[in-house]
């Protein structure tokens, strides 16, 4: 409702401003391109606030008041046009592409560059060509979109976070790239509006990302905000609302074909007596659930942003709304996310050469959290017994209203563990129950921003100074409210005794803390051009980052009322169980930095960057770290031999050469440090008083192509990225104490590969359509690591020279043992039975032991790339994203554990072809409740985790000019339509190295409009 | 105008400067550098050393290392598993399910190092030598206890209780894995921790463990509690048992009988009347037998209950056919130990019909007492030749055994556990002695070790149908501290 009056609101103000127009000269005309009408173009009367935009058809109305008007034309891409009126009322115009379009303004970190003299690696993606995708996290719109850029979701519950890895994974630590929002360098962006974003640049190469340091070894992803505009004050409302559902869902057996495999599985473990499950199959309570599909629902999302811009030559602004909302697929309504964002971006001139400007959000969010990944409700869906049902019989004496699920396996009131019949079936909670009583609210209170002035000096303002300061402050508050449910078992503390199993007691966890950064960082600009052949950009600057955050938390139990009213610490009990904790940490970082560039003759261009940062994170020897970079290019398209072949708009060899840093490590990592918490002393950490930064040394060539007048272009680029003096967090032998890891400078990772990108623009007649495709090629090693420490052990993974970082590994099944002469013949003194998993008996002495352990697989994609493809005619548009990986591996705990495990689970109905007998399978142990080597890390579980995936697909219709309305948009948009992948996991994107049962992605259906005026 | 935007630049720039490089310098938050203990150490840090040390002896799920972590063995102190289940007095649950399979194999001896029950035990004590050696290394520095005002009886007292503690933890690692790394100092360096990951030999650790219970006697005092309102500590009379049962397990028979005698002589332990008092939660520290014992305590936060009650409510630990037929009849010790009806494993729980589920229940874990030593001080005199001597103890036992309620308030038939007669068969006694210490310690921890050091565990258990070797007299070195070592920790022969 409330969303509806805002839209009648803003459409009434804009009557307003319409109907008030005066009346004065007016002056209508088509704008067209060689192509035809051209809508969207922004007509001005020069010297004035007056302005327009081109309808659908190019059409344009304005009226000036000025004596001897001059209108001024611009589009973006295409030359800027100044027409004096001279009394005519009738112009209409034809723009002419520019050939220097590729002379975009490019934002290459504290000042920015023609994007023709750009000597890194940069990629930008502009957001007004991502509008036509729906996406939740602003850094999902660089999904598919860069070559070498993987965005990755880490799973698929409403405000998840979002992974993203430029060229690969550097470090063992962080490789989270730093992100920079208005010269404001954050960690984290899902805070942003969509529709805020102007453009987001990534930073690739040491060259490009020197600037920032200490921080860029993983990359920088620069993020712009739209700015206002001069002309007219225009409004653009967009809303859209659509459905979710859950795709892919594994196959798990049935009640029945659950029972006959548990029967078998019986009959092959070492029992004695009679098989329960055969006298148990068929009884009269069984149910058969498919808690799969209990636990899934459609999932709704809906999304309003309402943005108006303006200004005048002196102030523009920029001023919106953006409200999403999203609730998941899983049933009760338990997970769901809102977010609220409020922008006003503001940039006045206060004189010729003075401007100050503000770019401002506040935000707040609130997540409904489910356990969405690692031991999750989906996890629970997985594995309890299809027997079970989700509702207790309402005549049951143990059911109650509050709490009418199942818990466990055929309970009743009388005595739980004497019979043997309840423990046939394994405990695993009711996901239904989970999801129903979870409770888990976290709060985000966010503001985001800058203010900041500039001053031009000397006669042309060669010379520019700017200050820049930034506050990223945030209030977080965690509530989890843990109701008692679920039938008891007999356990329980003293008073406890009696309750359900689940949360016994009932409690509720409250987290309150803030963080702020605030980040001051000061530039001087001198940009001048010599005798029109010399250009000179030269920058110095200062940056001064503090960050503190802190938190206090506590939790009460035994609540007596568990109703919302009474979810108040002060309303629990007061006697045990009570917690409290606070804590806080800090780190501060302050830098210099200079940059120069000289471009001759727009042909030859070098370029060189240097920063020392000083990081509270290290030691007084080592604070300081030092991080250069040079690049050069040569535009050969423009030297005199190439002048005359015309099909070549461009053409540009590009090499690159620097330094960058890390510094994400835990705080005072280089201290050996006591702890006393709770009131237990005990050896924290043992420091390293010779740490310092881990940096990342990178080489990129790279070349830009243009074909027919750059409506064909090309990218290429091989690079080298060798990170030495990891920042590598070394478990001590436990013979010290269960110490955290000390972090050494150990090892060295390098990353090599190719990336390309493919952009085609063209248009025939009223059809304009654009493809872009890229594709990246990555090889990830481990070339170096500490004397100490040969490898590093994971649960699953380990790391060691020659090999990608945690690369998987375990044992190699290499089949299933048909028959005991099979056992006998292969090992010695072993108790595997037939129907066993076979695996590689590395060192062939006949012993399965860990010295037979082998790399099994890499959690590194080799290959990612993406395809997106837009067209429209005349009202009609379509655009589409396709994107994947290839060459990636991920360790499916979930499958172990459903298929494989040896408790009684419910299995997938792979489980039926488990091999029965000799020349059974080679593929699937025997069935048992003893183990069948299934227990063992090994490459059965290791999966292919590649996939492709049709992202995003968007249709939409625009009408033209309707009355007062500038343009209306309908549109219908899908995501993740479809998804090819050999992976047998719920969702082959997640990030975990481990897939215990992850929330998936689900596939969306919206419906929108956009309306500008 | 134009000078004052300059001088503006200009002030900007500098104080941007000198404000912030100090800020690079703070001290951290929260946490102890090595200077902050020595300039300006608390009395709180000091006692709270010590008793942090005591940790890694308690039954609390999670107690040392947080998050369910049972692939790494750590949810909770192995040593039921280490001895009464690899003994097969004791078995994971009534009937074979594959919940955690590392149990069994531990029973049934198809283990291989990665098994988790190693390295859960290794961590624990590892983890309690490195607090112990922390509070040492505070306490035995003068300037420190000086500065907290910590007056020499109270210092004596909680040195002695680390040297103990350090002793204690070294004695279960060589019991279990022979020759173990010696670490007697927190490491200046990282690079120490790995020069430190080094095995050395079982002798040398045990004239380790010798000498620091040596220290320790000599500094604690001479009373039954060395802290009437903190009776859970180490005493004197601990360190004495403990150098007794250091010898036993070297067989040093006449050293074993000296050092009971010393322990005689403080008068502070003898058997209770009723089997039970030594486990029963509501007698705590007001028997007569328990020596050494972890307390454990309910409501705390962080936990401090016992968690074996909640992990025997899910149906684990239970006892063998074998072991309940090891009970002669009517013997009132078997449902003390285990309650076949009611499934109520008492003396893990601290009672005979409560805590069963309770993963904070206050039933302490019971490492030393009275009865133990004596049945020590009657294996000396049997291989001494002193054959009455060693009868006697055996049947003062028994007879205590025989005059105990039993569980279920029935009266116990007349006739059960007579007395051995006399005899002069050492073999004969030893079978006694041997069959008393099963029944008498059963699901206490011991039998493992017992069957070890008598040479009986492999025709023990081979009779039981396991495939026990002759590798299993020792367990294998975990696999992830001699992977996280790179290799200096080596592996046991066989594994």
């Amino acid at each position: 409702m409330v969303k509806k009056q805002l839209i009648y609101n803003l459409l009434f103000v804009a009557m307003l401003l319409f109907g008030s127009s005066l009346i004065a000269q007016t002056i209508t005309g088509v704008v067209s391109d060689a192509s035809g009408a051209m809508p969207g173009v922004n007509v001005l009367v020069k010297g004035t606030n007056i302005g327009t935009f081109t309808d659908f058809d190019g059409k344009y109305t304005i009226t000036s008041l000025t004596t001897n008007p001059v209108l001024v034309f611009s589009y973006i891409g295409y030359i800027t046009k100044e027409i004096p009126v001279n009394g005519m009322s009738l112009i209409d115009v034809v723009l002419l592409e520019d050939s220097q379009s590729l002379d975009e303004v490019v934002l290459v970190g504290y000042s920015s560059r023609k994007k023709s003299t750009l000597t890194g690696a940069v990629s930008v993606v502009e957001m007004s060509d991502m509008g036509k995708t729906r996406i939740p996290n602003v850094s999902q719109a660089l999904q598919g979109q860069v070559a070498g850029v993987q965005v990755t979701s880490s799973t698929g519950a409403p405000g998840d976070p979002i992974q993203i890895r430029i060229r690969g994974e550097g470090t063992i630590g962080n490789n989270n790239p730093l992100y920079v929002v208005d010269g404001i360098p954050s960690r984290d962006i899902t805070f942003l509006n969509q529709n805020d974003i102007k453009s987001m640049t990534v930073l690739k190469d040491a060259a490009a990302a020197a600037i920032y340091g200490s921080r860029a070894s993983n990359g920088v992803v620069l993020i712009t905000t739209k700015g206002g505009t001069i002309g007219k004050t225009s409004f653009d409302v967009n809303y859209y609302t659509g459905i979710q559902s859950v795709s892919n869902l594994p196959h798990m057996l049935n009640a029945d074909q659950y029972m006959n495999t548990l029967e078998k599985a019986w009959n092959n473990s070492n029992t004695s007596g009679s098989n329960p499950y055969t006298t148990d199959k068929g009884r009269a309570d069984f149910s058969n659930t498919n808690w799969l599909n209990e636990l899934f629902e459609l999932g709704k999302s809906q999304n309003l942003q309402l943005t108006a811009t303006g200004g005048s030559d002196k102030v523009q602004f920029l001023m919106s709304l953006g409200f999403y909302n999203q609730d998941g697929i899983v049933v009760y309504n338990n997970d769901k996310y809102k977010r609220l964002n409020y922008r006003t971006n503001l940039n006045v001139d206060l004189t010729d050469r003075l401007k100050i400007g503000t770019n401002l959000q506040l935000s707040y969010s609130t997540q409904d959290k489910i356990a969405s990944k690692g031991e999750s409700l989906i996890r629970f869906a997985l594995l309890r017994a299809p027997v079970l049902s989700v509702f207790k019989d309402v005549n049951d004496p143990t059911y109650s209203a509050a709490d009418p699920f199942t818990d466990m396996p055929f309970y009743t009131t009388t005595g739980y563990d004497q019979d043997l019949q309840r423990k046939m079936y394994e405990m695993v909670g009711n996901p239904i129950a989970a999801a129903y009583f979870s409770n888990d609210v976290r709060k985000i209170y966010k503001t985001f921003g800058n203010v900041y002035g500039e001053y031009a000096f000397l006669k042309d303002k060669e010379l520019k100074f700017r200050t820049n300061l930034g506050i990223d402050l945030s209030f977080f508050h965690n509530k989890a409210f843990n109701p008692n449910y679920g039938d008891d078992d007999g356990g329980g503390n003293g008073v406890d005794q009696g309750l359900g199993r689940q949360n016994r007691p009932n409690s509720l966890n409250e987290e309150r803390g803030e963080a702020y950064t605030i980040t001051f960082n000061n530039t001087l600009n001198y940009t001048k051009t010599f005798n029109e052949k010399h250009d000179l950009n030269m920058m110095v600057g200062s940056e001064y980052i503090k960050n503190y955050e802190s938190s206090i938390g506590a939790s009460r139990s035994r609540f007596p009322y568990t109703t919302s009213e009474f979810r108040y610490l002060d309303y629990g009990g007061s006697t045990s169980n009570l917690w409290n904790s606070g804590s806080a940490s800090e780190w501060a970082l302050f830098s210099f930095f200079s940059s120069a560039s000289y471009v001759f003759d727009s042909k030859y261009m070098v370029t060189a960057n240097m920063r020392a940062d000083a990081s509270s994170r290290f030691s007084k020897n080592n604070q300081w770290g030092y991080f250069p970079s040079i690049s050069a290019g040569w535009k050969i398209s423009d030297e005199e031999f190439l002048k005359d072949v015309d099909w070549l708009s461009n053409l540009k060899l590009r090499a690159s050469w620097g330094k960058l840093g890390n510094q994400e490590i835990p705080n005072y990592a280089y201290l050996t440090l006591v702890s006393q918490v709770d009131g237990i002393v005990k050896n924290n950490r043992f420091g390293n008083a010779d740490l310092k930064w881990e940096s990342s040394t990178q080489s990129n060539i790279g070349v830009d192509f243009g074909l027919l007048n750059n409506k064909l272009s090309m990218s290429a680029e091989y690079f080298v990225k060798n990170t030495t003096d990891i920042l590598l967090p070394i478990g001590l032998p436990s013979v010290v104490g269960d110490v955290a890891p000390t972090i050494v400078n150990a090892g060295e990772v390098s990353n090599k590969g190719f990336e390309f990108s493919l952009n085609y623009k063209n248009s025939s007649k009223e059809f304009h359509y654009a493809i872009n495709a890229n594709l990246a090629i990555l090889k990830n090693n481990v070339e170096k690591l500490h004397p100490n420490v040969p490898n590093i052990q994971g649960d699953v993974t380990r790391t060691e020279v020659g090999h990608p970082l945690n690369a998987y590994y375990g044992y190699r099944m290499i089949g299933i043992y048909q028959n005991q002469a099979e056992i006998d013949s292969y090992l010695t003194g072993s108790n595997a039975k037939p129907g066993d998993i076979k695996f590689k008996d590395v060192n062939n002495d006949g012993v399965i032991n860990s010295s037979d352990r082998m790399f099994l697989g890499s959690p590194i994609p080799k290959l990612t790339y993406g395809l997106s493809l837009s067209g429209d005619y005349k009202g009609f548009d379509v655009s589409m994203l396709l994107q994947g990986v290839n060459g990636v591996d991920r360790y499916n705990q979930g499958k172990q554990i459903v298929n494989y495990d040896t408790r009684p689970f419910n299995y997938t109905t792979d489980i039926l072809g488990a091999w029965n007998g000799e020349g059974t399978s080679n593929t699937i142990p025997r069935v048992a409740f003893e183990d069948n080597g299934s227990s063992k890390i090994s490459s059965i579980f290791v999966e292919d985790a590649s996939y492709f995936r049709l992202k995003n697909v968007e249709i939409g219709y625009t009408f033209k000019s309707l009355k007062g309305i500038q343009n209306v948009r309908f549109y219908v948009s899908s995501q993740n339509l479809f998804t090819v992948t050999k992976y047998s996991g719920l969702d082959p994107e997640s990030t975990d190295l481990m897939d215990k049962g992850t929330y998936p992605l689900s596939t969306s259906v919206l419906f929108g409009v956009n309306v500008k005026f | 105008m134009k000078y004052i935007y300059k001088s503006i630049i200009i002030i900007f720039f500098f104080t941007a400067i000198a404000s912030c490089t100090k800020e690079l310098d703070n001290n951290p938050i929260g946490l102890l550098t090595a200077n902050q203990v020595d300039s300006s150490p608390t009395i709180t840090t000091l006692e709270s050393s010590v008793s942090s040390a005591y940790l890694p002896l308690k039954s609390t799920l999670n107690g040392i290392i947080p998050g369910w972590q049972w692939g790494l063995g750590t949810v909770f102190r192995n040593d039921i598993v280490l001895q009464d289940i690899a003994s097969n007095d004791m078995k994971k649950k009534w009937s074979a399910d594959g919940d955690q399979v590392w149990m069994d194999q531990l029973g049934d001896f198809s283990f291989t190092s990665e098994n988790a029950a190693f390295n859960g035990i290794w961590v624990y004590d590892y983890e309690g030598i490195s607090r112990a050696n922390l509070a040492i290394s505070f306490l035995t520095n003068s300037e420190i206890v000086q500065k907290t005002g910590m007056d020499e009886a109270r210092k004596n007292q909680l040195l002695g209780e680390a040297y103990f503690l350090r002793a204690y933890y070294y004695f279960d690692l060589t019991n279990n894995f022979g020759d173990v790394p010696l670490v007697l100092s927190s490491p200046a360096t990282f690079q120490e921790a790995f020069a430190l990951a080094v095995r050395v030999s079982a002798d040398e650790i045990k004239a380790q463990v010798n000498s620091d219970l040596t220290a320790a006697k000599e500094i604690l005092p001479n009373v039954k509690y060395s802290n009437p309102s903190e009776p859970w500590r180490v005493s004197k009379g601990t360190v004495i048992a403990l150098q007794a049962k250091v010898a036993l397990y070297s067989s040093d028979w006449t050293t074993v009988l000296s050092t009971i005698s010393e322990l005689d002589a403080l008068g502070f332990y003898s058997l209770n009347t009723n089997y039970f008092d030594s486990f029963d939660a509501n007698k705590e520290f007001t028997d007569n037998e328990v020596i050494f014992a972890y307390n454990h305590t309910t409501g705390n936060t962080p936990q401090n209950g016992n968690g074996l009650a909640a992990v025997a409510g899910w149906g684990f630990f239970k006892p063998t056919d074998d072991f309940i037929s090891a009970f002669e009849p009517n013997d009132p010790r078997l449902l003390y130990t285990f309650d076949v009806p009611n499934d109520q494993a008492s003396k893990i729980l601290g009672s005979t019909i409560d805590y069963k589920g309770n993963d904070d229940s206050p039933g302490n874990k019971i490492y030393i007492r009275y009865a133990d030593v004596l049945l020590w001080k009657a294996e000396a005199l049997n291989e001494t030749g002193d054959y009455s001597g060693a009868v006697t103890i055996i049947n003062q036992i028994r007879s205590r055994a025989r005059n105990t309620p039993t569980a279920d308030g029935s009266i116990s038939p007349v006739g059960i556990l007579l007395d051995r007669a006399s005899s002069t068969n050492p073999t004969e006694i030893k079978d006694w002695l041997m069959s008393e210490r099963r029944v008498e310690l059963g699901f206490e921890s011991q039998r493992f070790n017992d069957l070890k050091r008598w040479g009986t565990a492999k025709s023990v258990l081979t009779s039981l149908g396991r495939d026990f070797q002759d590798k299993n007299y020792l367990f294998p070195i975990p696999q992830r501290d001699i992977d996280k070592s790179g290799g200096t920790i080596t592996q046991n022969a066989g594994y």
